[in-house]
């Protein structure tokens, strides 16, 4: 174990600057996560099965000449549809939250199977023109593809935040997640807007897994490495509330990068758990 | 019932024999990881399985045995299975500690007991990654010598996980016929009703898990020679937990032989796909057979055979329940009633108070209740009566005021406590214990509120408590079998099944048809007539007349009125709290 | 306008209502009243949609809607107020009346419905902003009535109104019930405290055990002896 060194200013400056790149990965993983969770009360494991099949897709469409950016009209839609049709069956054989988490793990297995499958268990790396460039702000460098991540996390955690907030559907989805009879007895279709919900879920993993294509080097097996950090993200800002996702991702982000930065890359993970433990055993009651 | 224990040693003596046949090394291999996991899979379900808080940490406690024996092997070259308690017990101290935090607070259940049970394994792995004990590198432990205990290496370590099988098989049985293990089950199914039963719910969670740390860090010090190169990265993820459960899952989390067969079927199913070299498929396949068993198998395996096989639901192996002899039906007696009537008050109330974020349900309650009375609780909705008996019989703390019951101070007592001190509740929708048979219910509460130790005693007088109460027909149902009246009266049989000598009854009556409410006037007498003295809760009046010795009334959480019942209803406040005050012309029609 | 003909409900395994009928003249406030355990609030969840009915029917206006979904109840023209007033506690007191409004009818007449609210309300003026889990138990029922009020219902169900408050905010609220009335809306409570809601209403119906048991003007029913015995026993 290296000791603890003091980095440069510099050095610690960029590397909170990459701690709030990943964390805004986080967020946008885990928004579509929380939501389900929170409004939903299904946990969707299988959300990174989708996120890293979108990434695939989008790395393979990405390899025939496509922009990375563009493959978003296809994909998104189409991840719609698959997270639409999950709820679908979940809610017939009405399955409880717990066996959710099971049941989507089983679906993650499969997806990863046929990730394995077509694209083999080697590392793929999206090549586009965005990877190349940067632009210096401030002394700091800033990649474009970790921008975009940025840009498209903060956009989007906003808009969803909005929704929820300010439109009728929003209303009618929180009511329902909190008194689903009385939500229904003043016209509220919560099996319609369940679906419509579960749809949405999905896309946002989708985007979220072109983000992470832009960015990461891809490999089937790396899906499960996300998994713990993004239900830290999840738990800590709270479950079905837009903008907790990202600000806990950002918050866990950040210290990692300083925890890397102070000692080794390997004791990040310690920070984004620890935290976790301590929410959970301190304040139970906030993450549900 | 003692059959299973002597199947499973001989199973296991004959399957010592199967290093004889000189099969390859492959089987052996093949063998010895179904064991394993069967150890891991068995040992995750004690927890998980029977009390229902589904841990996704079982790998930390693996990997803690794993670690702990590598670390003595390499460090300080200590002989193999000398490690082997020593993991065990690391194992089961690290599972220990963190239990005795984490069952401690009330909230952290279900998802989110998986979810930190998860978050614990990554830190434990980081910190061994990061530390002397793997350093990033692994452990490497070829150099270590195998104990000579079969033909060849591979078979040393089948012998060996064939051994913690049978170890661990032995203890899932016996912890699913004891008292212990009903204990654990009727947490699984509510925990807090298990509790004010009787249950001493987190010592009993705090057992569970010690058990099954210990056994999966046995497992984990064996596996660490077999590996002979130690790394974190395999061990502290989520793959392990999330096998386990995938593996008791599909097999039956409610039986002791579920998570075996689980872990046998899964383990072949993958090593067929790797035999043939279809590895990835293989993957798919677990998910495809885990999404299936989910939708169409929730309950496992297991249990849809047995109820293939069998035309009536298991009852634990080799209970019979006829109903009993007219020997042994005469009415059973309370313990130590004294029937000097009327005068020494059992249960003195001062100053109760309770309140929920502000709201005050209870405002300063003062009530004495007599030995041998039937007191009645009444009020208008939202008085306070029912809360009063949830703070009475420790379903809730009081924020304030004593309660003094017998002699003794109970108020603040976790309920499983209250229950052993002589009181008993039923609650106004029924809560039984969901997937234990009817007899099962009532046995619970004979054990732990009457302190009978065995099984089978408890059954037999479970029995006769259901004959008391008219449900010996119902012995073997399952509680969602039963109408309304019955299932209040299966709450009747478990309240007195652990011989109370005050018996709260919350709204018993209600829900039912004038007939059933005659059937059940007449058995709260004849409960009083044999020695308990009862405060129920109740707002059908021909009842509360006809019953009751005298009367409280409540209102707005205070104390309106007492007496007996006739004069305390014909007073005039009594009449306006229920009744209201008439202060609009009526409107003409 | 509301027709119930034998309706029998069941709550879980334990059947509730044994073949209930009554009706709901327009413009009129009928009372349902009962003791504990007769089956209220379970009729009022069955008119408004929450549970099903195993048998009978629910003809409301001349249309047959027993077997409609759940969520098409309150675009029949059916608004409720819970027993226990189950507001959206995790939102505001706006909030919950714009979702008492969701339904495009009732929300082409938001500003409408909100202006007349607060006129019967007054007191919720300061507290459109609060969470409405933080409002007091009267300041809640308010909230409660307003948010079915929103949905522009033609029947107005409430699910014992009094529950919990204490007798001086009852008043009010039965004032406020009887204003509602008074401007043409037809209102079927069920209740608990029965002189009360005599009071107020045209007609009563009286439901013990799942059955309707009588029915008849308020005083009438007031005087008979059957009344006070359910209710006290002597």
């Amino acid at each position: 174990m290296s000791g603890f060194t003091l980095p440069s200013i510099s050095l610690l400056s960029q590397s909170i600057l990459s701690g709030v790149f990943v964390g805004a990965l986080y967020g946008l993983m885990g928004l579509g996560l929380s939501l389900s969770w929170g409004l939903l009360k299904l946990i969707n494991l299988a959300h990174f099965a989708f996120a890293f099949l979108a990434a695939y897709l989008c790395y393979q469409m990405a390899s025939k000449g496509v922009d990375p950016l563009l493959t978003l009209l296809v994909i998104v839609p189409a991840f719609f549809a698959v997270g639409a049709g999950l709820h679908w069956v979940m809610a017939r054989f009405k399955v409880t939250p717990f066996n959710s988490l099971l049941l989507t793990f089983g679906l993650t297995g499969i997806v990863e199977a046929v990730i394995q499958t077509i694209w083999t268990a080697d590392f793929r790396k999206l090549e586009s023109s965005y990877g190349e460039q940067k632009f210096k702000v401030v002394g700091l460098f800033v990649p474009v593809p970790e921008l975009i991540t940025l840009l498209l996390a903060v956009g989007i955690s906003l808009a969803v935040w909005a929704v929820l907030r300010y439109t009728d559907l929003g209303r009618a989805m929180r009511a329902a997640a909190e008194d689903a009879p009385i939500a229904s007895a003043f016209g509220v279709n919560q099996k319609r807007n369940a679906l419509l919900l579960a749809g949405t879920c999905a896309s946002l993993a989708s985007i979220a897994g072109v983000c992470l294509a832009l960015s990461f080097t891809l490999a089937p097996s790396q899906m499960y490495a996300w998994i713990g950090v993004v239900f830290a993200a999840v738990m800590l800002g709270g479950l079905g509330r837009a903008l907790g996702p990202l600000i806990a991702g950002t918050v866990i982000g950040v210290s990692e990068a300083i925890t890397m930065a102070v000692t080794a890359p390997s004791w990040a993970p310690i920070v984004s758990f620890t935290l976790l433990i301590f929410i959970l055993v301190l304040r139970p009651g906030r993450a549900t | 019932m003692k059959r299973t224990p002597l199947i499973i040693i001989g199973a296991a003596v004959l399957l010592a024999f199967v290093p004889k046949l000189g099969l390859p090394a492959f089987y052996d291999s093949l063998l010895y990881m179904m064991l394993h996991w069967v150890v891991l899979a068995t040992s995750w379900n004690i927890l998980s399985g029977y009390t229902g808080y589904f841990s996704f940490g079982h790998g930390a406690f693996f990997g803690a045995g794993l670690y702990t024996t590598s670390t003595l092997l390499a460090r300080y070259e200590w002989p193999f299975l000398w490690t082997l308690p020593v993991a065990a017990l690391v194992a089961a101290t690290l599972g220990v500690a963190l239990g005795a935090v984490v069952f401690r607070v009330k909230g952290v259940r279900g998802e989110l007991f998986a979810l930190l049970t998860l978050a614990i394994t990554f830190v434990i792995g980081t910190i061994v990654v990061n530390t002397p004990i793997d350093g990033g590198n692994g452990v490497p432990l070829s150099g270590v010598p195998v104990p000579k205990i079969g033909p060849t290496q591979s078979s040393t370590f089948y012998l060996l996980a064939l051994a913690a099988a049978t170890v661990t098989m032995l203890v899932a049985w016996a912890i699913f016929v004891s008292k212990f293990g009903a204990g654990l089950f009727a947490i699984h199914d509510d925990e807090d009703a298990a509790e004010v039963m009787g249950v001493p719910t987190y010592r009993y969670k705090l057992m569970a898990l010690a058990i099954s740390c210990a056994l999966a860090g046995a497992a984990g010090g064996i596996h660490a020679l077999f590996l002979s190169y130690v790394t974190a990265g395999e061990v502290f993820t989520i793959t392990v937990p999330l096998t386990v459960v995938l593996m008791s899952v599909l097999g039956g989390t409610r039986h002791w032989a579920g998570p075996a067969v689980g872990a046998v079927a899964i383990t072949g199913l993958l090593y067929s796909f790797t035999a043939a070299d279809h590895a990835i498929a293989g993957k798919a396949m677990i998910g495809v057979v885990l999404i299936a068993a989910i939708l169409f198998m929730p309950d496992g395996i297991l249990l849809r055979l047995q109820r293939v096989f069998r035309r009536t639901p298991p009852a634990a192996p080799g209970a019979a329940h006829p109903p009993s002899t007219l020997a042994e039906r005469s009415t059973p007696t309370a313990s130590t009633a004294s029937t000097t009537g009327h005068g020494e008050v059992l249960l003195h109330v001062r100053g109760l108070q309770k309140s929920f974020k502000g709201v005050r349900a209870l405002a300063g309650v003062d009530v004495d209740v007599r030995r041998g009375e039937i007191l009645g609780l009444l009020g208008p909705n939202g008085s306070g009566k029912s809360t009063f008996i949830n703070v009475v019989s420790g379903h809730y703390l009081p924020t304030g005021g004593e309660i003094v019951f017998e002699g003794r101070h109970l108020a603040g007592l976790p309920a499983h406590r209250i229950a052993a001190a002589g009181i008993a509740r039923t609650y106004q929708i029924p809560r039984p214990f969901g997937h234990m048979s009817v007899l099962d219910n009532v046995a619970l509460a004979t054990m732990f509120g009457g302190a009978i130790h065995d099984v089978a005693t408890a059954r037999k007088q479970a029995m006769t408590w259901l004959d008391f109460t008219g449900l010996h027909e119902k012995a073997n149902a399952h509680p969602d079998d039963l109408n309304l009246h019955q299932r209040k009266f299966l709450e009747l049989a478990r309240a007195l099944a652990s011989r109370p000598r005050l018996v709260l009854l919350d709204e018993v009556l209600c829900g039912l048809t004038p007939s059933e409410i005659d059937d059940a006037v007449a058995l709260i007498r004849r409960i009083r007539d044999q020695g308990s003295t009862i405060v129920f809760v109740e707002h059908v009046m021909r009842a509360v007349m006809a019953l009751t010795d005298r009367i409280v009334v409540f209102n707005h959480g205070e104390l309106l009125a007492a007496g007996s019942a006739s004069d305390v209803m014909q007073r005039p406040e009594v009449m306006t709290a229920y009744l209201g005050r008439p202060h609009l012309e009526p409107a003409h029609a | 306008m509301l027709e119930v003909h034998d309706l029998q409900v069941a709550y879980g395994a334990a059947p509730a209502l044994w073949g209930v009928s009554l009706e709901v003249r327009t413009g009129e406030l009928l009372c349902v009243v009962g003791p504990n355990g007769a089956g209220k609030t379970t009729l009022i969840n069955t008119l408004a949609g929450i549970l099903r009915a195993r048998a009978g029917r629910i003809v409301f206006e001349g249309r047959d809607i027993t077997q409609l979904a759940p969520h098409r109840f309150c675009e029949a023209g059916i608004a409720i107020v819970p027993e226990g007033r189950r507001l959206f506690t995790g939102m505001s007191v706006l909030e919950n009346l714009e979702l008492g409004s969701y339904l495009p009818a009732a929300k082409a007449q938001r500003r409408q419905s909100l202006d007349a609210a607060i006129a019967l309300f007054p007191v919720l003026k300061q507290k459109l902003a609060s969470p409405a889990g933080e409002l007091s138990g009267g300041q809640q029922q308010m909230v409660a009535i307003a948010r079915a009020l929103m949905a522009r219902p033609r029947l107005l169900l409430l699910d014992e109104p009094s529950l919990g408050l204490s007798p001086l905010i009852v008043q009010d609220m039965f004032a406020a019930i009887r204003r509602i009335n008074a401007e043409g809306m037809s209102v079927l409570m069920v209740e608990q405290n029965v002189v009360m809601a005599m009071g107020v209403s045209t007609r009563a119906y009286v439901l013990e055990e799942g059955r309707i048991v009588a029915d008849g003007a308020p005083d009438e029913l007031l005087a008979r002896p059957e009344i006070q015995r359910a209710y006290l026993g002597v």
